[in-house]
């Protein structure tokens, strides 16, 4: 469950943002997160392997598309750190992508539990 | 109405399907810019669009090109989303044919009120396009009847002589004149004059193919041209035509009218290709002499045979008094 302590620029996920997007449809809302709970994990998995060759150019798109996904969503830090890598991937700068990758990952795996707290408190 | 929502990224097209749903919107969704184009392409596609800017096959702009580069269909009102926040990059998407752009994550309210903006400029060009058909109906029709009128019918019958000469086939031409319609117009008035033209056009008209034409040729004469016509049938089907009119009474706001017609016409089989002038001058002959005949009938205007001399200039229509 989100902790309440947690202040707004601290939480990886801002829920209200989303709520306000899809006119408080909890459903609508339920099911944006299973879609990003689905396709997050495995565009994650293609933009880290897209890193490793390094292939810049898919690394920049498959960054474009996180950033879009976590932008509408509401997660501000993870879609900045995916914008961060998708300016990167763009110029070229391959020394720098495993950095900032690990940095989205990071976001990733503090918003994730958010969005897992969220989903187990609208089950009840 | 119809909005394409283009997007390669699922939780991003999801959320804009449900926010133009919402606001009354038939949405159709792609996941790529092939699939936006195909879309857009089709004659009932949508004519609202919103395109994410990066897509797989395709990206937004070249997806806006694309359908700017057509003139023929029906104007599109597209939307850039982008994530792209640079005036270069606004600029490059306006250039590219765009008409507005959307920075991601979009706002409800926003998205909204900039598609009702796009389908005030639809409104307004299928008002113009409707403005633009008008004037185009009103310059090849004639006001009265709704026939085609005299400068559209001599177009149409132009072609039809070069396509039946290439075809090796006939074309009917007839000429048709109201009889006795000054008679009309000096006893019961020209309003009534005018109920009888409406009539009589619409019985020629109901009487040929889809495929023929007919035509106001002027005051109470009509044209009709029947396209690939046997010749041994001809006569036979310009007598139903004529008696279109002739069998009933046409009713007016003084009465009902018994009207008859004389008709002239000609093969255009019979006399090869030969300067539409020269057909109308000999079908006009064949008008005449039907006139001359005791009106209410049809002559047929044959070519000369070589014994017999040309037929003579044709009399002004001013002087030829066969009402």
């Amino acid at each position: 469950m989100t902790n309440p302590k947690q202040t707004l620029s601290e939480r990886a996920w801002n829920h209200a943002e989303l709520a306000e997007r899809v006119d408080n449809d909890e459903e609508l809302l339920r099911e944006l997160l299973t879609i990003f709970k689905e396709d997050f994990p495995s565009t994650m998995r293609s933009l880290e392997s897209a890193i490793a060759v390094p292939d810049s150019k898919s690394a920049s798109r498959l960054s474009h598309t996180l950033k879009g996904m976590l932008s509408s969503l509401g997660a501000g830090r993870a879609a900045a750190a995916a914008s961060k890598l998708e300016g990167l991937a763009a110029l070229g700068e391959n020394a720098s992508l495993k950095e900032a990758f690990a940095e989205l990952e990071r976001e990733g795996a503090s918003l994730l539990p958010e969005l897992d707290a969220y989903m187990s408190e609208v089950r009840r | 109405m119809k909005i394409l929502v283009a997007d390669d990224e699922t939780l991003s097209r999801r959320l804009l399907e449900k926010a133009l749903e919402r606001a009354g919107y038939e949405v159709v969704s792609v996941e790529n810019g092939k699939q936006a184009l195909e879309q857009l392409s089709k004659l009932d596609g949508p004519r609202l669009a919103l395109l994410d800017w990066v897509m797989p096959e395709m990206d937004g702009p070249a997806v806006c090109r694309a359908v700017r580069m057509r003139s023929e269909q029906a104007y599109v009102y597209m939307v850039l989303l982008t994530s792209k926040g640079s005036k270069e990059e606004t600029v490059l998407g306006l250039e590219s044919g765009a008409d507005d752009y959307l920075t991601k994550p979009f706002n409800t309210e926003e998205l909204r009120a900039r598609l009702r903006v796009g389908e005030r400029i639809l409104l307004l060009e299928d008002r113009l396009v409707e403005a633009r058909e008008h004037m185009r109906f009103r310059a090849t029709h004639d006001q009265l009847t709704s026939l085609l009128n005299r400068g559209a019918v001599m177009d149409l019958l132009n072609r039809e002589l070069q396509r039946s000469h290439r075809e090796q086939k006939s074309a009917a031409v007839i000429l048709a004149d109201v009889d006795h319609f000054k008679r009309v117009n000096d006893t019961l008035g020209h309003s009534v004059g005018d109920e009888v033209l409406i009539e009589v056009a619409k019985r020629l008209a109901g009487a040929v193919r889809t495929y023929d034409f007919v035509g106001r040729y002027g005051g109470e004469e009509f044209i009709v041209v029947l396209s690939n016509c046997d010749p041994n049938y001809a006569a036979g089907r310009a007598e139903e035509i004529r008696k279109s009119v002739s069998n009933h009474a046409i009713q007016t706001a003084r009465g009902p009218i018994a009207l008859t017609m004389s008709f002239g016409l000609l093969l255009t089989g019979e006399w090869g290709l030969r300067p539409i002038e020269e057909l109308l001058h000999e079908v006009d002959n064949a008008l005449y002499e039907a006139k001359a005949a005791g009106r209410n009938c049809l002559k047929i205007a044959h070519p000369p045979t070589k014994a017999e001399p040309p037929s003579p200039a044709p009399v002004p229509q001013s002087v030829r008094l066969r009402n």
